[in-house]
């Protein structure tokens, strides 16, 4: 069994701690890692993937300090990160096969599967055509493809459907589903939908710490707070969402009707409805949800 | 297949491709100069083109030969025939011209008579030769070693010191003489636009390698490239091999075409000569050839230290803006530096690296260090000093983009 364990994980920037003593053991399977912006997700990312070195702590592959490993840990590695960079003129095919070569493909390996990946993704057809060239879902497929050009058994995505139409997260979240067998897959994201579609467990994060983490219904029935829904007049809406959580808001033809997390009925003729990981993420992270800085 | 790759990286950019095409067309100008040779004729009419190149050839081998005090009293014997004859006298200017014509012939070993007999070592009177008779001729080679002592005593006592002042004496008094003299119009012109082709080169050398390590970061495919296996070792080697292929490819196409060009327009006739027949002053006791040498390898040497400097600063910076300014700082900045009249950053100017991108010119410089007691020139310095340098440059920024953290 595959084991990845975080070990008082500690990042800081001058005065800022981005990771914060985070403890944590990630088995096979795809891990879904929910937060705000800024709560330390990508520099997580950046650790796993020994772009930066921990500040305090260790991160071990099987018992085995991943800094320590250097190649023999990245061989194992698939990266795709937030702000997906690649080479303008190169064409698709060529920065697959320069990507293999950096991660010791030798050349008629990188050449097969190059060309399998590049079937899988749906890029055969552009495959000549220049990565400038292409629209943004395809730059994300081909970013997968590069992902995976090793057959990783890590494979870290940060923010991969960041920018797609929902057509092409759509195709993105089966793709993925599709390429997370036998591996640990660690998907960070803050569409919840996409979290809810194909990760196993789900590590909601804040502030450089794991606030909760489990399967989303372990999560969601840990909630102290249940899901309301109840229809207001268009007059009372404020002061519910002075008072309430409010996970969505619908206009209908008598009123307002409000999704509304609260320990207790809010209000009478409210009805109880099923949670979801929308309703999870409001009740972890609703106040602060966008207020901090990307990219941590 | 990594190294391959980094190639295509710099030159698959639009920019890559028009810095080889500008360097192209600029080996081409500079070819054209270098072999924009003028001949008259005895109508004396100004030609040029490949059979006036020819006929000043034919012309010049007629003095070829060894320079002894025979031929010396013969080019004055010959130059006063010219200067008295009517068409020399005249004051029309085509008969002038056709004077011309004969002096041609001479022209080197003229310039070395005005050299020669200057009156003090510094002054040059391109009409002294005129001044000269047969009688003057055994006092040829002697006025060489003669007007520097006259200078060192003089002029100059106080810029070398007493060992310094002995060793240019001995590298005068040794050097041997009679010269062999022979037409050198071919490598005269290739070493005079020497420097300019170089430092062309190099400046656009260093804007094709300044990207080579920034280029990752500038893409924001840092993350990938770090991420995989070979990014902080074999990937990151793989561009400094790039790197010094490219200088090397590059540096080698521009030389060795325009010596070719020159050479085979001009003529490689007096490649065995001293160096003095063109550089009379020179202490330096070497041939043609060899001063070639020394110009292809001082140059490959200093576009290979300023091109790792370069990346060097790319790799830390992360930006091929700074990077791109590295060879225009080191090339330019001296002749700034130049303008400080202080001996101790004359002799610090002496030992930049733009000197290796003249390395002709520096021969012609009275540079001296004193090394282990030793009295050294400048450029066999600047050739070991800036060889180690590149050499030792290669590991630091292998270590440098290796540990990169990609925050």
């Amino acid at each position: 069994m595959m084991e990845l364990e975080l070990k008082n994980l500690t990042k800081t920037f001058r005065d800022m701690t981005a990771v914060d003593h985070m403890t944590y053991t990630m088995t096979n399977g795809v891990y879904g890692l929910l937060g705000v912006n800024g709560a330390g997700k990508t520099t997580l990312m950046r650790m796993l993937c020994t772009l930066l070195a921990p500040t305090e702590g260790e991160i071990l592959w099987n018992g085995q300090d991943i800094y320590a490993m250097g190649g023999d840990y990245r061989r194992l590695l698939g990266y795709l990160p937030q702000d997906f960079g690649y080479y303008p003129d190169f064409t698709v095919h060529d920065y697959l096969m320069y990507i293999a070569s950096i991660k010791g493909l030798r050349p008629a390996a990188a050449r097969k599967r190059a060309q399998q990946l590049l079937g899988q993704v749906g890029l055969l057809k552009v495959k000549n055509k220049k990565m400038k060239k292409l629209s943004g879902g395809m730059k994300r497929r081909a970013g997968i493809a590069q992902a995976m050009l090793n057959d990783p058994e890590i494979l870290i995505l940060d923010e991969p459907t960041a920018g797609l139409d929902p057509n092409e997260r759509i195709r993105f979240r089966n793709l993925l589903s599709e390429l997370a067998k036998e591996r640990l897959v660690l998907l960070s994201t803050h569409i919840v939908s996409d979290v809810e579609y194909i990760a196993g467990r789900i590590l909601l994060m804040e502030e450089g710490k794991i606030r909760a983490s489990g399967t989303a219904q372990e999560l969601i029935s840990g909630m102290a707070e249940r899901v309301w829904c109840v229809s207001v007049r268009q007059s009372e809406t404020s002061r519910f969402m002075k008072k309430y959580k409010v996970s969505n808001m619908k206009l209908t033809p008598n009123g307002v009707e409000l999704r509304i997390l609260s320990g207790q009925c809010p209000a009478e003729g409210a009805r109880q409805e099923r949670a979801g990981l929308e309703d999870l993420f409001l009740y972890y992270f609703g106040e602060r949800s966008g207020e901090d800085d990307d990219g941590l | 297949m990594m190294t391959g790759y980094e190639w295509k990286k710099v030159f698959s950019r639009r920019g890559g491709k028009i810095a080889l095409l500008l360097l192209a067309m600029t080996t081409a100008v500079v070819c054209w100069f270098s072999c924009s040779v003028s001949y008259v004729d005895e109508t004396g009419v100004a030609k040029s083109g490949f059979l006036a190149v020819a006929k000043l050839r034919a012309q010049t081998k007629e003095w070829a030969g060894i320079l002894d005090e025979d031929k010396i009293r013969q080019v004055i014997a010959e130059n006063k025939r010219i200067t008295q004859s009517a068409q020399y006298l005249s004051e029309d200017v085509t008969e002038n011209n056709m004077a011309y014509h004969r002096t041609q012939a001479i022209q080197g070993i003229r310039d070395l008579l005005n050299s020669s007999y200057a009156e003090g070592f510094r002054s040059y009177d391109y009409y002294r030769a005129n001044k000269l008779g047969e009688e003057d001729a055994p006092q040829f080679y002697g006025n060489r070693a003669a007007l520097l002592g006259e200078w060192l005593r003089g002029e100059a006592r106080d810029q070398f010191s007493e060992e310094e002042k002995t060793y240019l004496m001995e590298r005068y008094e040794s050097q041997e003489t009679p010269f062999f003299y022979d037409y050198v119009e071919g490598w005269s012109r290739l070493f005079e636009y020497a420097p300019a082709i170089v430092m062309i080169t190099m400046l656009i050398l260093g804007y094709l390698v300044a990207g080579i390590f920034s280029c990752e970061f500038t893409w924001k495919s840092d993350a990938i490239f770090f991420s995989s296996i070979y990014g902080r070792n074999r990937a990151t080697a793989a561009k400094l091999r790039a790197g010094f292929g490219i200088v090397t490819l590059v540096y080698f196409v521009v030389m060795l075409t325009y010596s070719a060009v020159t050479l085979l327009y001009l003529g490689a006739d007096g490649w065995n000569c001293p160096i003095q027949i063109i550089r009379w002053k020179s202490f330096y006791q070497l041939e043609v050839w060899q001063e070639y040498l020394l110009i292809l390898t001082g140059g490959y040497i200093g576009c290979l230290f300023m091109s790792f400097l370069g990346m060097l600063v790319s790799a830390k910076t992360k930006s091929a803006v700074i990077a791109v300014t590295v060879p225009f700082v080191l090339i330019f900045l001296p002749s700034f530096l130049m303008n400080i009249d202080n001996p101790v950053i004359n002799r610090v100017i002496c030992l930049l690296p733009d000197q290796l991108l003249q390395i002709g010119t520096a021969l012609g410089y009275f540079s001296l260090y004193s090394l282990g007691g030793r009295i050294v020139g400048a450029v066999p310095i600047l050739i070991v000093l800036y060889t180690a340098l590149a050499v030792v440059l290669m590991p630091v920024v292998y270590l440098v983009y290796g540990r990169r953290q990609v925050g």
